[in-house]
């Protein structure tokens, strides 16, 4: 047997544009593998991952989409918005049927059936599909490390069937599955599922890292660092959706912000070189959690003490991070120093007609 | 193609799994996908040693489980790979979502089955009501009766599902331990004779960064019947592919099959059994045996059941008095309260002119051998029917009766 | 067969498989045009920046430290030059009213942006031939009176629209108030005279020790040019009108930095010196003393205290460093003194009215105070010498009067700078002046040419609520500080008292500008659009490109535009663009047969290059 090499791209990392002084984004490829045409909602935070993802990854590009709201609004009565392969898979299939493709690739290449450089194969789950249903399949092409990049846009629901609780709903997350009422105030009781640290540990030869499309250029190094990363790698990436967050459309990147500020969503990286955990990504503020839920019509029904448990579990994961919490966010984890949140009744009336 | 090394014809004692995995091997797949569940995973044992080995160059995957294994083998297909996977009893049901978007994405995944009882409780032996049961999804399929029907039932099966008139997967089926695991003489051929048969695998629209498309956008739901209608074309437009393909492989192989239906003995015979699979070869020597004794019986194997011959089914068994159907499947609450063999018969048989008298036989079920002794029975039960001009019942469940 | 018979309506035929091919790049999904969903557009606005807005010749300030950011640093040096002949000469002594009004001011440090003028202004002066080149000669023959910052400037701007320019100049050497109104430590001479070889390069006649009204005559100019500008500026200094004001050691401040730029002063200085005024003048004039030998400045004021001083507050702070002491709320009411000064007169004093711009009131009740010193200079504003002007143009206040175009009458006559400037009583600065020249040159071309001179009437959109930008983007930076001579070291010197910054400091400093207002091409619009619908043919500044087709409305972009450029405006307030709403959710007929057609020809098209 005469096996091909097979040739691996290597994308270059950008600049981070916020080193000193100036604003200025680095520049970025031309070419588009996302286009305009598609039925995501207006400001979606998922489909602003997609546009930064595929910027990032470049022409040479295979995408899966397993069932979500990445399949539906984006390729909606056989239209499609990529620019580069894509194919839908079932909702429980994201990892394996991109590891299909991948092992397609690795064999294809080497046995002399297609000529080119091994392609950026992406899967976008979503948070449903990565926590849930498609677990197990993403940990096995984790676990056979096929070179492939798997990402969780987490929009913290299943959104694409009408905003339910899966595994990622954050505590006090209302959801039509988990709705708030006299016997359950808080909405939704359990904490999400720590996704993106069980497959680093569970997967440790595999890149893993959390972002945010709050930071659009971490986001797309972090693509890019998963791809050139010989093997696999796990991106899981916050993405709000106004529908289900009920929010203002123009604050989805803020609240991509905010969600980190207010430690409710630690942004950090796997090493699989040295195996160890990369901390060192810091936001510009460290906020109470309040400011970022009372953004969003999902918690205009939390209690004082609601949010004073979440300021807790924001502070549990500063603290994991290695950070010293000022005294403001350790009082704010108390019932006590808090008010209710303001416009709550709005903000629940809102919720209720989406 | 370069990979195989065998450079001559040559023949060989094995079992129905390594026939399997040696036709994936003369088929140079491209990714195999494997998850153990007994008994079809010997052939994927036999195919783990060939890679180890080197005798064969195809990216090997351990699966999480049979839907991770078809999900798997969709996206390989879809990435224009050859693909061959396989499961058996409820492994084939795990992964039973992925049947449709297969064959509804018209990727020729190629799947074989060992048949395995379904649980509960849990059983080794052999029943095809897994492979029954994903029967209207959109596969091709069919029973091999030994060994070497298998091994050429897989090649023919990659060279119908791949032709472009057809785009489908298929469903290569062997009985679980009466094929699998029972060793037999098999030719295996010389690797120019499958070059010559067997074209390399070219999906017209893969997923290419070069050519990029989009495979299975959401549609609308006026946009679901075009689509429905195509894929039941191309199950249609497959029947005389089939027959082509059949052609050429006895042409080029020398072993021709009828691509529906196998007559043993039908001669001047008034009572048949239409079976599919394994017990055919025990039901041969009993019918041996009962001609001897002047009994005028005989035996109609199917051989594709998917697509349904349904033409020339009507054809064969208008010829007899009484047709015997041997379900070796579970139907509960069917049409005949035993299998689903029965029903498909009876409604071929529906427009025949001379339809002849049909009843079903729940045998073989659970692993259970179908002996001769049960033959002459059978038959015996079919003989009085003929006798009588009716039938008793329509369903005998073979062993548990008088 | 079930399927034999079978047809497939045409408005159902769709590609094999639902497979379907990629959209373009360039246009899009067109199945799918979603702009209807849209009650809002985004829109690119340029602003006014304030610095711009507030800068006496509206440099483009904001354009330039853009493109120093970047490094293009001739591009940048280009653009100043557009409105400001002389960067190298405003980059050391313009008071800089753009860092007053700079945003950035309210949220840590105002930009340091005289200093990358300078940087700019010193790298123009490095270039062997600088960017801007004379116009076609158009035959026209203009006279500018006066080689300071408004003649400079006007001269400038007029041999760039294609004049034949003469300078007149009364002293032997060209520059004005440039040479003869600021130190060398401020603004060394070289550097001057190498902006005034730039305008003799660019074709510009300069005649030096020709004096208006003296050497030539009104009826001369008339005569001999198509068209003057007068920019004499003020040459006369002003008397506090305090009794010994004749006495022997009395100086006056710009006849005093004069005569030591020129190289004629034959003042020797005593050790005790003091100096009468509070502004930018009387600054110079306290620093250069002690350069010229003296031992105790003090400057005396009339205001109440440093802030209430019209001075630049960092100059007003070099000073205190360098040794000067200030005595406030005093007037000098005498010079005493035996033929020569030996004390002066001081009584207390303040403004009658708004610090500045009114009487001044002396109390005399308490008893004078006497105040020992070697020389006095006053530097309390200077004035006009018009006796050679008709009358019928001169103002109540000693200046020129001119209408609002800078033109006298219906004449040819323009004047431009300090001796219009201060009859309309605005700020005297050289930035100023050199706005002032600018615009009278371009009016000068308006009536040449037979144009009606019109005022403008579009307002100006400045960006002065920080609200209005997203200022996460905008981390807190420390402002570059130019370094400074050590004021012990001063004294003994004429070199520059505040250093250039190097490249890498001007880049940084430059890099903390906002672009209020102001597309700067920063990417961020096109990176955060969720569609993507914003279209960047090649990066550059207001060459982004919302499609109408599909722009949703979130105004992600707007609310994540850093500078504030991008605005929302209400659907309503378009008739072009607008996409109907039969298309957003309906495919329109026959498209997915195109798209079988296309998946068909998807071999034959060329491979897409990745």
């Amino acid at each position: 047997m005469s096996a091909i090499e097979v040739q691996r791209q290597l994308l270059p990392i950008l600049d981070s544009p916020n080193q000193g002084a100036r604003f200025y984004n680095p520049e970025l490829p031309s070419s588009e593998p996302f286009v305009p045409g598609h039925r995501t909602c207006a400001g979606c935070g998922p489909s602003i991952q997609y546009r930064m993802t595929s910027k990032a990854a470049g022409d040479n590009t295979i995408l899966i989409g397993p069932t979500g709201c990445m399949y539906v609004a984006n390729s909606s009565y056989l239209c499609t918005p990529y620019n580069v392969p894509w194919a839908h898979t079932q909702i429980g299939s994201a990892g394996s049927f991109t590891a299909g493709v991948a092992a397609a690739y690795e064999a294809m290449i080497r046995k002399g059936k297609w000529k080119g450089a091994y392609p950026n194969i992406i899967c976008e789950a979503g948070d449903g599909s990565a926590s849930d249903i498609g677990l197990a399949s993403i940990s096995g092409a984790l676990y056979r490390n096929h070179d492939c990049l798997i990402i969780c846009y987490d929009n913290e629901q299943y959104a694409n069937t009408g905003i339910q609780a899966s595994s990622r709903t954050p505590y006090g997350g209302m959801t039509t599955f988990s709705p708030p009422g006299p016997m359950v105030p808080e909405a939704k009781k359990l904490y999400p599922k720590d996704l993106a640290r069980m497959m680093a540990a569970g997967h440790p030869h595999c890149y893993v890292a959390t972002a945010s499309v709050g930071y659009p250029i971490d986001l797309m190094n972090k693509v890019r660092k998963g791809l050139n990363h010989k093997g696999a790698a796990y991106l899981m990436v916050y993405t709000p959706c106004q529908k289900g967050f009920v929010y203002e459309t123009p604050r989805s990147i803020d609240l991509g912000r905010l969600v980190v500020e207010c430690g409710l969503y630690p942004i950090w990286e796997w090493d699989p070189e040295k195996r160890q955990y990369d901390y060192s990504f810091r936001p510009q503020n460290m906020r109470p959690v309040s400011e970022y839920l009372k953004l969003q019509g999902r918690f205009g029904h939390l209690h004082t003490q609601h949010i004073a448990n979440l300021q807790k579990f924001a502070n549990e994961q500063w603290q994991m991070m290695g950070v010293e919490l000022p005294e403001a966010l350790l009082q704010a984890a108390d019932a006590k120093n808090l008010v209710n949140m303001a416009a709550a009744e709005e903000a629940v009336t809102v919720a209720e007609t989406v | 193609m370069a990979t195989v090394t065998e450079s001559k014809k040559r023949t060989v004692r094995i079992n129905g799994c390594v026939a399997s995995a040696q036709a994936a091997k003369y088929a140079d797949v491209d990714v195999i996908t494997a998850y153990p569940i007994r008994p079809y995973t010997a052939t994927m044992m036999a195919l783990a040693q060939m890679v180890a080995n080197g005798e064969l160059d195809a990216e090997y995957i351990v699966a999480d489980s049979e839907h991770s294994q078809l999900s798997i083998a969709h996206g390989a297909a879809s990435s224009g790979a050859r693909v061959f996977t396989g499961s058996s009893g409820v492994g084939v049901q795990f992964a039973y979502e992925l049947y449709s978007p297969i064959s509804g994405s018209r990727m020729p995944v190629q799947m074989m089955i060992a048949d395995r009882t379904l649980d509960p409780p849990g059983d080794f032996g052999s029943e095809h009501t897994d492979a029954l049961s994903t029967r209207d999804m959109g596969w091709l399929m069919g029973w091999a009766c030994d060994a070497q029907e298998a091994f050429d039932n897989h090649l023919m099966a990659y060279r119908i599902g791949e032709d472009p008139r057809v785009l489908l997967p298929q469903m290569v089926c062997q009985d679980g331990f009466f094929v699998s695991h029972i060793t037999s003489d098999v030719e295996l051929p010389d690797p120019g004779q499958v070059n010559e048969f067997l074209p390399p695998y070219k999906h017209p629209y893969p997923l290419d960064p070069r050519h990029p498309v989009s495979h299975g956008p959401q549609i609308m739901p006026e946009q679901g019947p075009p689509l429905q209608l195509e894929r039941a074309r191309a199950m249609e437009d497959s029947m005389a592919v089939i027959e082509e393909v059949h052609d050429e492989f006895a042409n080029i192989f020398g072993r021709r099959y009828d691509p529906w239906v196998e007559e043993f003995m039908t001669d001047g015979a008034d009572v048949v059994f239409f079976m599919q699979g394994g017990h055919a070869v025990t039901a041969r020597f009993a019918i041996q045996h009962m001609r001897d004794r002047g009994v005028k019986v005989g035996l109609v194997r199917l051989r594709t059941i998917r697509p349904y011959p349904t033409d020339r089914v009507q054809e064969v068994l208008s010829k007899f008095k009484v047709v015997g159907v041997i379900e070796t499947n579970m139907g509960l609450g069917s049409v005949s309260s035993g299998g689903v063999l029965y029903a498909e018969a009876c409604a071929a048989l529906y427009e025949s002119q001379q339809r002849p008298l049909v009843v079903s036989f729940m045998a073989g079920m659970g692993g259970e051998a179908i002996v001769l002794k049960e033959f002459y029975w059978m038959t015996e039960k079919m003989t009085e029917a003929q006798k009588r001009g009716k039938i008793e019942k329509r369903t005998h469940w073979v062993g548990f009766e008088e | 067969m079930s399927t034999k018979g079978t047809h497939i309506p045409e408005r159902l035929k769709i590609p094999f498989a639902g497979i379907t091919p990629a959209p373009s790049q360039e246009k899009g999904q067109d199945l799918f045009p979603t702009g209807n969903w849209r009650a809002i557009r985004p829109v690119y606005r340029d602003k006014l920046p304030p610095c711009n807005n507030a800068c006496g010749t509206n440099e483009k300030i904001q354009g330039y430290l853009d493109l120093v950011k970047r490094g293009k640093y001739v591009d940048a040096y280009a653009l100043i030059k557009e409105d400001m002949p002389f960067p190298s000469v405003t980059g050391r002594v313009c008071y800089h009213p753009c860092e007053q009004a700079c945003n950035r001011g309210k949220y840590d440090e105002a930009i340091s942006i005289r200093a990358v003028e300078r940087f700019l202004g010193d790298l123009g002066q490095a270039l062997t031939r600088d960017v801007v080149k004379a116009g076609a000669p158009n035959g026209k023959k203009v006279a500018v009176v006066g080689s300071g910052p408004a003649g400079h400037s006007a001269a400038y701007q007029l041999v760039r629209l294609g004049y034949k320019v003469t300078i007149l100049e009364k002293s032997p050497k060209a520059g004005g108030l440039n040479r003869g109104g600021i130190p060398d430590w401020v603004l060394p001479q070289h550097v001057l005279d190498r902006e005034i070889e730039r305008l003799v390069e660019l074709g510009i006649t300069i005649k030096t020790n020709v004096e208006v009204g003296k050497d030539v005559t009104w009826d001369d100019l008339k005569r001999d040019y198509d068209a003057v500008v007068l920019a004499v500026g003020l040459t006369q200094p002003n008397s506090v009108r305090a009794e010994g004001e004749n006495k022997d050691g009395v100086l006056y401040g710009l006849p005093f930095l004069r005569d030591i730029g020129m190289g004629t002063s034959k003042v020797k200085l005593g050790a005790r010196v003091a100096v009468i005024g509070g502004g930018n003048t009387a600054i110079d004039c306290a620093r250069e003393a002690l350069r010229q030998g003296a031992v105790e400045v003090t400057m005396i004021t009339v205001e109440a205290n440093p802030q209430e001083m019209p001075a630049v507050p960092e100059d007003l702070h070099d000073m205190l460093e360098e040794g000067v002491e200030l005595v406030h709320g005093r007037a000098m009411t005498a010079v005493l003194g035996n033929g020569k000064v030996e004390a002066l007169q001081l009584h207390p004093a303040r403004f009658s009215g708004a610090i500045n711009a009114s009487p001044i009131n002396v109390n005399r009740e308490v008893p004078a105070e006497r105040f020992h010193v070697d020389h006095v200079i006053i530097a309390v504003g200077q004035r006009a010498a018009l006796d050679w002007l008709p009358d019928e143009f001169k103002s109540d206040r000693g200046t020129i009067k001119i209408d609002r175009f800078g033109r006298l009458g219906d004449t040819n006559f323009f004047a431009a700078g300090d001796v219009v400037q201060l009859g309309l009583g605005q700020p005297l600065m050289v930035v100023n002046a050199v706005g002032d020249g600018k615009r009278v040159a371009f009016n000068l071309d308006k009536v040449m040419r037979g144009e009606s001179l019109q005022p403008r009437t579009i307002p100006v959109d400045v960006i002065f609520d920080l609200n209005r930008m997203n200022m996460t983007y905008f981390p807190h930076f420390p402002r570059v500080h130019q370094t400074l001579l050590a004021p012990a070291s001063r004294r003994k010197t004429q070199e520059e008292v505040i250093q250039a910054l190097s490249e890498e400091q001007a880049v940084e400093e430059a890099g903390r500008c906002f672009s209020c207002g102001t597309c700067n091409a920063c990417d961020n619009c096109y990176l955060v659009c969720p569609e993507p619908c914003i279209e960047r043919p090649s990066r550059s500044n207001g060459l982004y490109k919302i499609l109408v087709d599909y722009c949703k409305g979130c105004r992600v972009c707007i609310e994540e535009c850093p500078t504030g450029c991008l605005e929302g405006v209400p659907e309503l307030d378009f008739d072009t663009g607008v996409v109907r709403m039969d298309t957003a959710f309906a495919i329109l007929p026959g498209l997915h047969g195109r798209q079988a057609e296309e998946l068909r020809n998807l071999a034959e098209r060329p491979a897409k290059s990745i």
